[in-house]
């Protein structure tokens, strides 16, 4: 049921990632009475990557983030961070943590200056009040009661928080949610800055582009399990290439070719129909062109034209929605 | 089983737990000063004061009315307004808005947390009680026997009832529910305090059983600690025992209020919800 797709040599190359994992995540259970909300999920982040947990809503993706934090206790599996178990937040990791939560968690009647001041007084190795603000773009706003602030300048504030302590874990909790463009591109700026200074991110998110821009892993839950984990690019490999065209009139649909390894599915799109030609097998890197060139092939002998041609690979989209409509359970 | 992970870095130097008390007290004094809610728990042991003030001033002991007895004990039940009001009003908001998830995941531990809140009540509480012996003393023209013993009554029963608000709130889903389900112990309370009626007039048994809560023996703190009369075993036959003297007759009530905070204490570091989310 699960699809694991290991990235294959010819990957986009490995960022520079170093040390053992800082999080270690092995057969977690998370189970409410009879509602198992987390099902045996398994994973690692090392110092300066960035592994994004996908999902449906109720996938158990904050649940996964809270036993991380230190505020669930597993119902079966192990849960560690630098090594320790997190459970109830031991001093010898707390410092070295730090979330954005999905919601904000700010106290309104203080302004954006007194918010990071207290932060950072309160952390043991913390960043300046001007740095952060400067890096989430609020040092004009620092004035400001926070309870004068926009649902986007609220979330940049969020983020000022969990950069003020210096993590060197940091879990995102769907932390652009509520941004406009210009602050989510930002933010993203800062979380690849964050990775190459070495930080641990686990990400979650509802914009796949994100997961596409920022992580170097990735895993799709569904129903409290992982369905789909690997590289960005491995993942998309699994999924196959696409080659598509409009079937033309003079052909009958079961005269198209047989090509092997890939799998053809027509369908009727604006009251056209079309063959999809899905190139799983073989080497990623040539399944397209070859697939491509045995079409082309057969059109030049029956004397006809692939009318509309596309190639594309598969999108995240593609896989997250396949997981999400319980497809891949077919597979 | 135990994967291997990077070991811990040790170079990380840890922040004084009192220093981050101080700091987070100082945030909580903003923002105490800053939500009006807040002064309305203050106000309210002034409107008992005035209350208090107006019952019959016959003399019950030695120079010592009923009105002056009463107002002293009003001076130990500070804590259960402010107490149990603040504490569990603001926590329970707190939660619900993640603010308590938000510090505790960016590395601030429990007791900085607890220990701000409870210090801020006790300032506050001292502040009030500061300004009731001052009125106390232009209208009765009386002022405190052993302020030191008065003082020490006012701050450990702010620091038990700020316990009690604390664990009422995993009872309570939001502010306005904590504000309605807090007015009951705080009644209950202020009864057993002995203050709106003198405790003689109760049962032998249950007298014991009621000295034996946290209100009355904060209540008979405050009103010998203001006359100097030894009040713990009832107004009847109390004598002036000195200085002492009265510590020493004040020693099982102070004990009484200690065991009260540690247990409450315990019970709010097992029962305490952080997270919105029910489990």
């Amino acid at each position: 049921m699960t699809t694991t797709a290991h990235s294959a040599a010819t990957d986009a190359p490995a960022r520079a990632t170093t040390g053992r994992p800082a999080v270690v995540v092995r057969d977690l259970r998370q189970k409410y009475g009879d509602f198992e909300a987390v099902r045996g999920v398994s994973f690692e982040i090392r110092p300066g990557e960035l592994f994004a947990l996908l999902g449906t809503n109720g996938a158990g993706k904050t649940t996964t983030i809270e036993t991380l934090e230190g505020f669930r206790r597993p119902t079966s599996g192990t849960v560690r961070v630098f090594g320790e178990n997190p459970y109830g937040q031991p001093a010898s990791i707390r410092e070295r943590t730090n979330a954005v939560l999905q919601g904000s968690g700010l106290l309104e009647d203080l302004t954006v200056r007194e918010t990071v001041d207290l932060a950072r007084d309160l952390a043991a190795r913390p960043r300046g009040t001007e740095e952060v603000l400067e890096m989430v773009n609020l040092t004009d706003k620092r004035g400001l009661a926070v309870r004068q602030l926009s649902g986007g300048q609220k979330r940049r504030l969020d983020l000022a928080l969990a950069l003020v302590t210096s993590p060197e874990v940091l879990y995102l909790d769907e932390p652009t949610t509520g941004m406009d463009p210009e602050a989510r591109i930002d933010t993203w700026r800062i979380v690849s800055e964050l990775k190459k200074d070495g930080v641990a991110v686990l990400l979650t998110t509802h914009y796949l582009e994100e997961a596409e821009r920022l992580a170097d892993r990735l895993a799709i839950m569904h129903r409290g399990e992982v369905r789909v984990e690997g590289t960005l690019a491995g993942v998309l490999e699994g999924w196959g290439d696409r080659v598509a065209f409009a079937v033309p009139e003079d052909v009958r649909t079961a005269d198209l070719p047989e090509l092997e390894g890939a799998e053809l599915s027509v369908e009727t799109r604006d009251q056209a129909l079309w063959a999809t030609y899905t190139a799983r097998s073989g080497d990623a890197s040539e399944r397209a062109h070859r697939a491509v060139g045995a079409l082309l092939a057969w059109a030049g002998e029956h004397g006809t034209v692939l009318r509309h041609l596309q190639v594309r690979g598969a999108s995240l989209e593609d896989v997250f929605l396949s997981v999400a409509d319980g497809a891949a359970d077919l597979l | 089983m135990s994967p291997t992970t990077a070991p811990a870095p040790t170079t990380r130097p840890s922040l004084g737990w009192f220093r981050r008390t101080l700091r987070l007290t100082r945030a909580e004094f903003t923002l105490f000063v800053r939500y009006k809610t807040a002064w309305l728990f203050l106000a309210m042991p002034l409107v008992f004061l005035f209350v208090t003030l107006q019952m019959p001033d016959d003399e019950v002991l030695d120079g010592v009315g009923y009105a002056e007895l009463s107002v002293a004990g009003v001076l130990g039940t500070i804590g259960v307004l402010v107490g149990i009001g603040h504490a569990s009003n603001v926590f329970t908001a707190r939660r619900e808005s993640l603010v308590l998830k938000r510090l505790r995941v960016s590395g601030v531990p429990p007791l900085v947390i607890f220990g701000a809140t409870t210090a801020i009540i006790v300032f506050f509480s001292l502040v009030v009680a500061a300004v009731m012996v001052g009125l106390i003393a232009v209208l009765l023209g009386e002022l405190p026997r052993d302020p030191l013993m008065l003082a020490l009554a006012v701050v450990l029963s702010a620091v038990s009832m700020t316990m009690v608000g604390l664990l009422l709130t995993p009872f309570v889903r939001n502010a306005e529910g904590a504000q309605m389900v807090s007015v009951l112990p705080m009644m209950v309370l202020l009864l057993m305090g002995g203050v709106f009626f003198p405790l003689d007039l109760l049962p032998d048994t249950v007298r014991q059983v009621v000295e034996l809560l946290p209100v009355a023996p904060a209540a008979q703190l405050a009103q010998a600690a203001y006359t100097g009369y030894d009040v713990f075993g009832g107004y009847q036959g109390a004598g002036t025992p000195g200085y002492l003297g009265l510590w020493a007759a004040a020693l099982p009530s102070l004990l009484v209020l200690l065991a009260w905070t540690l247990a409450l204490a315990l019970a709010v570091e097992r029962r305490f919800r952080w997270d919105p989310r029910q489990p």
